[in-house]
This record gives C-alpha cells, structure tokens and sequence, in this order.
C-alpha cells in the first residue's frame, strides 16, 4: 500500500516541479513580450497559448500525439536525435502538465507586467539600463506577486492534470502513474481505501498551497 | 556647449484620441538653441511639451529633423542617427512619481551608476544626497517619502550620473505652493552649481517668471516665440503668447494710423480711441491687436490731470469693484468708446483715493507698458 502510493506522490511532484520550471521560465518570457512588444500575429499568438485553458484535455492530448508521436512534427525529431520515442514516458507527462499549465501562467503574469508603470522602465533607460537588465530589476520584480501567482495555480494545474497526460504518457504501473491516474485506477479495480488516501493526500496538499499562497502574497504586500 | 533642436513630429487622428473623431491631427515643430542656462517650456496642456521632451529624451522618435547635445548628435534624419535612450547622457524628472518603490534612495540613485567603479558610486550617492540635502533619506522606501522627498531624490537620481542635459517635467506640479516655490529656488541654486542645460516644463506663469533665464512658449505644437521672460511678457508677438502670459485686456480691432520716428513710438486707431504703443515693425493700415496687464493700468483721480490721447490719459467710468483679498479688480468703461478695461490693483490704493462704482477716474495707460502684436 505505502508503495502504492509513494511512487505517485513522488512522480507527481516530479513531473510538477520540472513542468513548473519551465512554465516559469518560458511563461515570464512570453508574457514580458506579450505585455510589451507589439509584434505581426500577436492576437493570434495570444489565442493559440490560451487555447488549452479551454479545450477538452483530451483534444489537447490527441493535438500532442500528432506532435509528438514518432511521425509528428516534434516527434519525429526526438527519434532521430534519442533513438527513442518520447510517448509513454514520464517526460511526455512533463510536456502535458506543461501545455495545459502554461496559459495560466501567461495570463496572470501578461496582467501583473502590464499593470507596471512604462514610465519606470523609461526612467531605467535613461539612467543607462538595457531593456533586458530593465525587465531584470524593475519590471519583474514589480510584477512578482503575479508571477508568483501564477506559479502556484501552474504547479497546482500540473499536480492535478489527467486528461492530457493520459493520452500522451498513458496509464503504465511503476512508469507513469501520477497521483490523479492512481486515484482513476483504485477506483476502477475497486480499491477503495487507495483511491480515499490518495484523493485525501490531494485535498491536503491543495489546502495547504492554498495557505502557502495567502501567506506569501501576504508578506510581499507588506 | 548647448544644445540644439530642430525637429517635426506628427500625430494622425488615430494615434491621438484613440477614436478616429476624437482630435484633428497634431505636429509638433519646435527649433531652438539653447547654452548651459535655465530654459522654461511653457505652454498650455497639449501644446507638445512633454512630446518634445520624449523626443530630445529618445522615448518617441521625431520624423524629422536634428537633435544635438553638448557635441553628440542624438538625432538626425537625414543621417539616419536614432541614438537609443541609453546611450543618450541626459536627466529626466518625470511629472509622476517615478522612483522605483522596490528600492530604497541608495538603490534608487545608484540605479544610473552602473558604469561607476564600485568605490566611486558610494561617494556619488553621498554627493547626491548632500547637494540636495537628504542625507537622512538614504535608506527609506518611496512609500516613506512626502511628495517633495521624492521629487528631492528624482533630481538625486538623475543628476548621479552626470548628464549633459537634465528635462524636468512639471516635477512640482503635485506639491503645495510653499514647497513648489522651495524647490523651484533649489532647481536656480543647482543650475549655478551644474552648468549644464537645463530644459523645465510648466504651465505655472510665476514658476515660469522665477525659474526661466529663457522661455520657450509652445502652443498647438508650434513654438510661437523664445526670449527672455521680460521680453515675451512686453513683446508677445501674437495673441496665443500674449494670452498664455495673462494678458486680459487685448482689442483686436486696431490699425496702425502714423508711426512718430522722434519719440520711437507708434499710433494705433482702436475703434473710435487713439493710442500710441512702442514704435512698431508695421506698415500704416496694416491690423494689429493691442492690450495690457490688469497690473499695469495706472488710475488716477480727476484733479491730477484731463483726458489727453496723445499722453494715453483716458476718462472712464468704474463698472465695478471685485475684492480679490489684498488686490481688487475694478471694471472700467471708456466715457468717448465703449471699451471695457479691467484693472487690479492693491486693495489699499482703492481705498486712499475713496474710488466706488459708477465713479469716474482717470485711466493712464503707460506706452512702455502697452503691447502691440500681430493678431493671428
């Protein structure tokens, strides 16, 4: 039973932590460029990294198999240079938590970067600062309450995904079994007492993300 | 080493107001020179100021024209320069607050010393801070500051790096008259200090008269003239400036009738009135306006002297008087035309020659104070 549930707790915060990582890193950046640059095909941009908020999990999981399988865009190049295909593995479970968890993260912190004044950062040029060292030390950091916000509902996106990781890193015992799979497969082999622990492990963990947040958005507001 | 600035910028409908209707097109076209001396941008909102100050300072490009500072071109259409904002060495104080709120005054002015060897930055700051004297402000936050503090250290901030130029943008125009008039003395003080051009906006006249060596006035996005306080405010050249430097009293149904070469004056018909002005650059016949400062008229009583247009004494009655607290504002009306002057004048002189309504006095209008300008 501890096995039962210690290698979905544990792949869960893997896949979480690493996905959320990259969310952060690449979700600041487009955000940044979304809330400060007017570019050809921004609207467009800006629809296509929101569309997984909106669509069914399992649409976004079958758009990732087109990408990712061994003929896909994506896929195809991962062959060739792994010798190995990426579905089924814990690493496609990454890039589903990613995909789906990213457009929060775009979208808090588009809000939180817009919302600083332009004339601060005018007024960091003409003290001499590049545009990259500006974003460094004074738009981010004014922007950080948003971006931290936005981390926390992407890490708790990642933690609960299950509809694209399902699809693309599938449902292996010891392999790719997250947290919200387990739960979906006690319940289907009828082992009650499993599904309640993890489905109890969640909610805690939830409600204390939910605490964490309030405190640390607490303590930067004073 | 000065700085001189030559430039045109235009604006369609759809950048101004947003909506197409919103506001007719607006061009900004400004030229002027200026040495290591205190310059005043005066005009009204939305006459352009603070879009050339964006220009000189690289946040808008102009498109057309020439932007040089000390010896550095930051601006040449014709050679294709756009020097970037960085490389521009110059100050700018923002109208807003625009300290970094994260970072407390130390930071705050070291933010422009990043080039500074690590030894010298501390000593700048310290520089900084005594030359504006806020030397116990070092380590608060802008959210401790009061609102002249922080224009305080905005100046701190953007003189730390030695600019060869500094643009300040109405930095007083959200404090209280006593701390405005303190800092804008501080603002004279530092320009003798620093020796550099210094470019300041306002549409405050008095912050204009205490500050300016030069005033630039901006109307419409169109400098209409450049020169010395004095100057403008005797010589506006047309109705714009002279209305801008609170000029009440213009008439603008005036010709020249004669110019008098002996007594370097000119003879302008108003109406039914005859009034000699300074000598004027004018042909005869040719229309022009003329006015006074409430502040200039001279009142006298009736035993001091007779109507005489030649001397510009005029009889008149008075409308009205309006307390104005230490001044009042008489309302008078010609006897011989139906002008109508306002005249302010000190509270005590009202009551020492025991003036009232519907009295008649005598009203002389000095030829040194009476302004003649074109009326367009």
């Amino acid at each position: 039973m501890l096995d039962q549930v210690w290698f979905p707790l544990y792949l869960t915060f893997q896949i979480a932590f690493i996905s959320s990582f990259l969310v952060l890193c690449s979700g600041v950046i487009i955000a940044y460029i979304f809330a400060r640059r007017n570019f050809w095909g921004k609207k467009f941009a800006e629809i296509f990294i929101t569309l997984p908020l909106v669509l069914p999990p399992t649409v976004i999981g079958y758009l990732l198999i087109l990408l990712m399988g061994k003929n896909g865009f994506i896929g195809h190049i991962i062959y060739n240079v792994l010798g190995t295909g990426i579905m089924f593995t814990w690493q496609a479970a990454v890039i589903a938590a990613y995909t789906v968890s990213l457009p929060l993260m775009v979208r808090t912190a588009q809000a939180a970067i817009e919302a600083v004044d332009s004339e601060l950062e005018y007024a960091a040029y003409i003290l001499g600062r590049s545009e990259i060292e500006t974003a460094l030390i004074v738009t981010l950091p004014l922007a950080k309450r948003g971006i931290l916000a936005g981390l926390v509902l992407s890490f708790a996106r990642a933690i609960g995904e299950f509809g694209a990781t399902f699809m693309l890193a599938g449902n292996i015992q010891g392999k790719t079994n997250t947290m919200s799979i387990s739960i979906y497969n006690a319940f289907e082999a009828g082992n009650n007492e499993l599904a309640q622990v993890l489905v109890l492990i969640l909610i805690l963990m939830s409600i204390l993300a939910i605490i964490l947040t309030g405190r640390f958005v607490g303590k930067l507001e004073a | 080493m000065g700085i001189k600035v030559n430039i045109k910028k235009w604006y369609n409908k759809a950048e101004i107001g947003g909506k197409k209707s919103a506001k007719k097109a607006f061009m900004l076209d400004v030229n002027f020179e200026m040495g290591n001396e205190l310059v005043v941008l005066f005009g009204p909102s939305g006459s352009g100021k603070t879009t050339l100050f964006k220009c000189v300072s690289g946040i808008v490009e102009p498109d057309d024209g020439i932007i040089t500072v000390g010896g550095n071109v930051y601006y040449d259409e014709d050679k294709r320069i756009n020097l970037p904002i960085q490389k521009r060495n110059l100050g700018y104080v923002f109208q807003n607050d625009t300290l970094f709120p994260h970072m407390n005054v130390r930071k705050n002015i070291e933010c422009g010393l990043k080039s500074w060897e690590k030894e010298n930055r501390g000593k700048r700051v310290m520089e900084m801070l005594d030359l504006l004297h806020i030397e116990e402000l070092e380590t608060r936050y802008p959210s401790q500051l009061s609102g002249g503090q922080k224009q305080r250290v905005a100046l701190a901030r953007a003189l730390a790096p030695k600019p060869e130029i500094l643009l300040l943008d109405e930095p007083f125009s959200a404090l209280d008259t006593e701390i405005r008039t303190n800092l804008a003395k501080k603002i004279k003080t530092l320009q003798n200090k620093i020796r550099i051009p210094l470019l300041f906006i306002t549409h405050n006249l008095e912050e204009a008269f205490l500050l300016a060596s030069k005033i630039l006035v901006l109307h419409g996005g169109k400098a209409q003239q450049f020169g010395t306080p004095e100057e403008i405010f005797y010589n506006p050249q047309n109705r714009h400036v002279a209305e801008l430097f609170g000029l009440s009293n213009i008439f603008d149904d005036a010709y020249v009738k004669e110019h008098d070469e002996e007594s370097k004056s000119t003879i302008l018909k108003s109406g039914r009135m005859q009034i000699k002005v300074k000598y004027l650059n004018c042909r005869v016949g040719d229309g022009v306006c003329w006015g006074i400062h409430p502040e200039n008229i001279t009142l006298l009583s009736l035993d001091s002297g007779s109507e005489d247009q030649d001397e510009n004494m005029y009889l008149a009655f008075i409308n009205s008087i309006l307390n104005k607290g230490p001044k009042k504002r008489i309302t008078l009306k010609f006897v011989r035309h139906n002008k109508i002057l306002n005249v302010e004048v000190p509270a005590q002189f009202v009551d020492s020659l025991k003036l009232h309504a519907s009295d008649l006095c005598l009203v002389k209008l000095e030829i040194s104070k009476v302004v003649a300008f074109h009326c367009f």
